[in-house]
């Protein structure tokens, strides 16, 4: 080739093949499914954002008025749905909190014991197998002023000689700990998976070196169940905030409101009074404060370098 | 002639299940003759049926939604008769008010009619969604259907109340159940207590015409105090934070001259768009929740937790020596280890009257569901509320019913049953309810569109009144607000 035609053929503009922006394989396997959710998940938020700024009406098939920011406005003035969401943050934070307390506590102990263990996690996973309606039948059965068990032995150890749900704290306390019962297991089992992981070297090694039980709780398991414990709470979390079916079931609210956490009263919004646009306000709220608490804990496990 | 193939003639197969039917509705009088009790039958029969008129809709599946009451458990026990008569298959699910209440809701709303007979309670359904009701005038000045046997039959204050919405000549229901809360007692405590509860209290405790709430009060305190060795407490409320606790609350507002709207009567009986300003701070309204916060103070402490059923269940385990309870639980309690021992009367008086909380319902059809299959639901309507079935509820070993019609208390067998032992247990109250059904006794609640709103607001108050957190009179003027904001949205629901 003479060196005409080679400067020639560099002087040519230089024509590449047309960059086609492929879809990774990865997301193309996932379109079918992603589509699907969108469709199923997509559509009813941006259905609930539409009837959030409505006034619905039912009869004769679902209409929709606008209403601007009525329902939002209403929101944020609305003392009684206040109360609630206090109500629904003390209930987050003793469930959760004695959840984590007990099932730490009991994974702890089943770890600990050298025989029976499976016996054992049998017996103390048996309440989260139970459906939460049932729990809370079980629970208005056993603490009833006539007939239940729990009352019962509360009045005849002279602890308490009122009614369990007809009194504001009590009520309270009750479905809070029919809620623990129900769920500590969920959190033992995770513990219990996340003790079973840890290096036995490490833990031969501290107790070779002297330190005592407490020690190694303190600074050797503890610390490495972090991410673990973060899972469990994130899990109890969403579904804390969640809570309806033991309620509904025992106390409906009541009494004086006491028990009346932000799903009990979306749901009384929407399926007693059907003032559905004021309702999807209410859930929408909700699942504000979810993806908010969600956040938070995804930030915690981000920092531990649990999560990208 | 079939009305749905224009004419033109029957199929074979259903020319056989037309003479089959005709064949059981001709011969059926018969029968029942031949096995006696002829004279009384013949008063219930209705029309004489058509095997045109009631076979029509052979085939058809209806779905009939009730609370789970007395008159539907029987019913559903027994759906034969009405098959036989119809060819109509009929699927009944039972669920508790507030379900009810959401499914139907819902189900308006789609546009479908799944559910083509609807318990319509006339606060929760009736008020706030008649106007996806059937008015069923139309189908009883239909000449193709069977008409309703002697409308006026029907307790007049239960057919306003239960059936009819502000237009007092159309009908959206026919009056399937009718309980009322009376005041039933433990007769064998107050027939042994009597002498002394009299010297002590200087008034005969035995409930009669001029009892009232006060001494309804004293009473409780008594047997709490002196009777503990038979009964732990005096009395016991339905006083949960729930429907049950305004239906409680409701008869002593009532009898203390308080109430929920200036034209009380006509709001509870025909319903109201516009009931006005609510009366709930008024000095009455205020003396009757004081009142019942008295009550409550030292009535059993579960009575903070009951709903009705808790109540009769306290009642039943010997828990409490009265209270104010829906008489239909009266089969409950004679059928079991109280058979014999429980008394009924009226509530006691206020200063202003005795009044008796109503809770009938009425059925309806959906106006939503096609027309073949409304007019299918007409004859379900029809049928479930004639004198035969309700009889025939009554006597039912799963439900025992509380007829809605006047002949049905007026049959001999009946009549008989009104002393124990009865084979109608709920008859056993006739006496109280007939009293409490009186046009100046009756309890009716509002029936206006945002009442399941109301209801909530003047429970919730209630419930904090009994907790102590508020005064009686904080209670109702905040109640009286609830109630305003209640009516103000459901008022600009309806301009739209």
């Amino acid at each position: 080739m003479s060196v005409t035609a080679e400067a020639a053929a560099a002087r040519a503009p230089v024509t590449r093949e047309p960059t086609r922006r492929r879809l990774p394989f990865e997301i193309k396997m996932l379109a079918p499914a992603l589509l699907v959710l969108a469709a199923v998940s997509l559509f009813p938020f941006f259905y609930i954002i539409a009837m959030s700024l409505s006034q619905v009406k039912l009869i004769g098939g679902i209409s929709f008025n606008w209403a601007a920011l009525d329902n939002w406005s209403r929101l944020f003035g609305d003392g009684a749905v206040w109360a609630s969401w206090v109500r629904s943050i003390v209930y987050f934070i003793a469930t959760v909190g004695l959840e984590l307390f007990l099932g730490v506590t009991i994974a702890l102990a089943i770890h600990e014991a050298k025989r029976g263990r499976n016996i054992l996690i049998s017996v103390v996973l048996m309440p989260m197998f139970m459906a939460p309606v049932i729990v809370g039948l079980l629970g208005r059965f056993l603490t009833d002023s006539t007939y239940g068990l729990y009352a019962w032995i509360l009045r005849s150890l002279h602890l308490y000689t009122g009614d369990i749900l007809g009194t504001k704290t009590a009520a309270f306390a009750a479905v809070t700990l029919m809620d623990v019962w129900e769920w500590t297991p969920l959190i033992a089992l995770i513990v219990l998976a996340g003790l079973a992981s840890l290096p036995r070297s490490v833990l031969e090694a501290a107790a070779v070196d002297g330190a005592s039980y407490w020690g190694r709780l303190r600074y050797i398991v503890v610390p490495m169940l972090g991410g673990v414990l973060i899972v469990a709470l994130l899990i109890r979390s969403m579904d804390a905030l969640r809570y309806f079916d033991i309620i509904t079931n025992t106390t409906n609210g009541g009494p004086a409101d006491a028990t009346k956490i932000v799903p009990i009263r979306l749901y009384e919004t929407a399926f007693r009074f059907f003032d559905l646009g004021y309702a999807a306000a209410i859930g929408l709220s909700m699942l504000f404060v979810t993806i908010l608490i969600a956040n938070g804990f995804m930030r915690v496990m981000k920092a531990r370098g649990l999560a990208r | 002639m079939d009305r749905d193939n224009g004419g033109t003639g029957l199929s074979r197969r259903e020319l056989l299940v037309r003479a089959g039917a005709g064949t059981i509705v001709l011969t059926a009088p018969g029968l029942l003759e031949a096995c006696g009790g002829g004279s009384e039958r013949r008063t219930l029969s209705p029309t004489p049926p058509s095997a045109d008129e009631w076979r029509q809709f052979a085939g058809t599946t209806l779905n009939f939604i009730s609370e789970n009451t007395a008159p539907t458990s029987a019913i559903a026990a027994n759906l034969k008769p009405f098959r036989d008569l119809t060819g109509i298959n009929v699927k009944i699910s039972q669920l508790e008010l507030s379900a009810l209440v959401q499914k139907v809701a819902l189900d308006f709303a789609s546009g479908i009619g799944s559910y083509h007979v609807v318990y319509a309670d006339p606060y929760q359904v009736l008020a706030p969604y008649h106007s996806a009701l059937a008015e069923l005038n139309q189908f009883n000045d239909d000449p193709n259907l069977p008409k309703v046997t002697d409308l006026r039959d029907f307790i007049p204050t239960q057919l306003d109340a239960a059936g009819k919405f502000v237009n007092r000549q159309t009908l959206y229901t026919l009056p399937y159940d009718a309980p009322t809360l009376i005041w039933m007692y433990r007769k064998d405590i107050f027939a042994k207590y009597r002498k002394r509860m009299q010297d002590d209290l200087g008034f005969d405790p035995i409930p009669n015409d001029n009892s009232t709430w006060e001494q309804f009060y004293a009473i409780s305190k008594w047997i709490r105090k002196n009777a503990r060795a038979d009964v732990p407490y005096g009395s016991g409320h339905q006083a949960k934070q729930h429907d049950s606790l305004m239906n409680d609350f409701s008869n002593v507002l009532w009898a203390y001259g308080g109430d929920y709207f200036r034209n009380g009567n006509d709001v509870g009986r025909y319903g109201s768009d516009d009931p006005g300003e609510p009366l709930l701070d008024t000095p009455e309204s205020i003396a009757g929740a004081d009142m019942y916060n008295k009550l409550v103070s030292i009535a059993h402490p579960g009575s903070k937790g009951w709903d009705w059923t808790g109540l009769a269940e306290a009642f039943q385990a010997g828990q409490v020596a009265m209270m104010a309870e829906w008489h239909e639980f009266a089969s409950a309690f004679e059928t079991g280890k109280l058979a014999g021992k429980v008394g009924y009367a009226r509530l006691p008086r206020g200063p202003r009257r005795s009044a008796n909380m109503y809770g009938g319902t009425g059925i309806g059809v959906n106006g939503v569901a096609p027309e073949r299959e409304q007019k299918a639901a007409w004859l379900f309507v029809n049928w479930a509320t004639s004198p035969k079935t309700q009889l025939a509820n009554l006597k039912s070993k799963v439900g025992g019913g509380t007829p809605t019609r006047e002949s049905i208390y007026k049959l001999p067998e009946v009549e008989r049953a009104r002393k124990p032992p009865s084979s109608m247990p709920n008859v056993l109250t006739t006496n109280a309810v007939f009293e409490a059904w009186q046009p100046n006794n009756i309890g009716l609640r509002p029936k206006i569109a945002a009442w399941n709103e109301c209801d909530t607001v003047i429970f919730t108050e209630l419930s904090k009144m009994l907790a102590g957190s508020q005064s009686p009179q904080s209670c109702m003027k905040n109640a009286k607000k609830g109630f305003e904001a209640a009516i103000d949205r459901a008022a600009a629901l309806r301009r739209q």
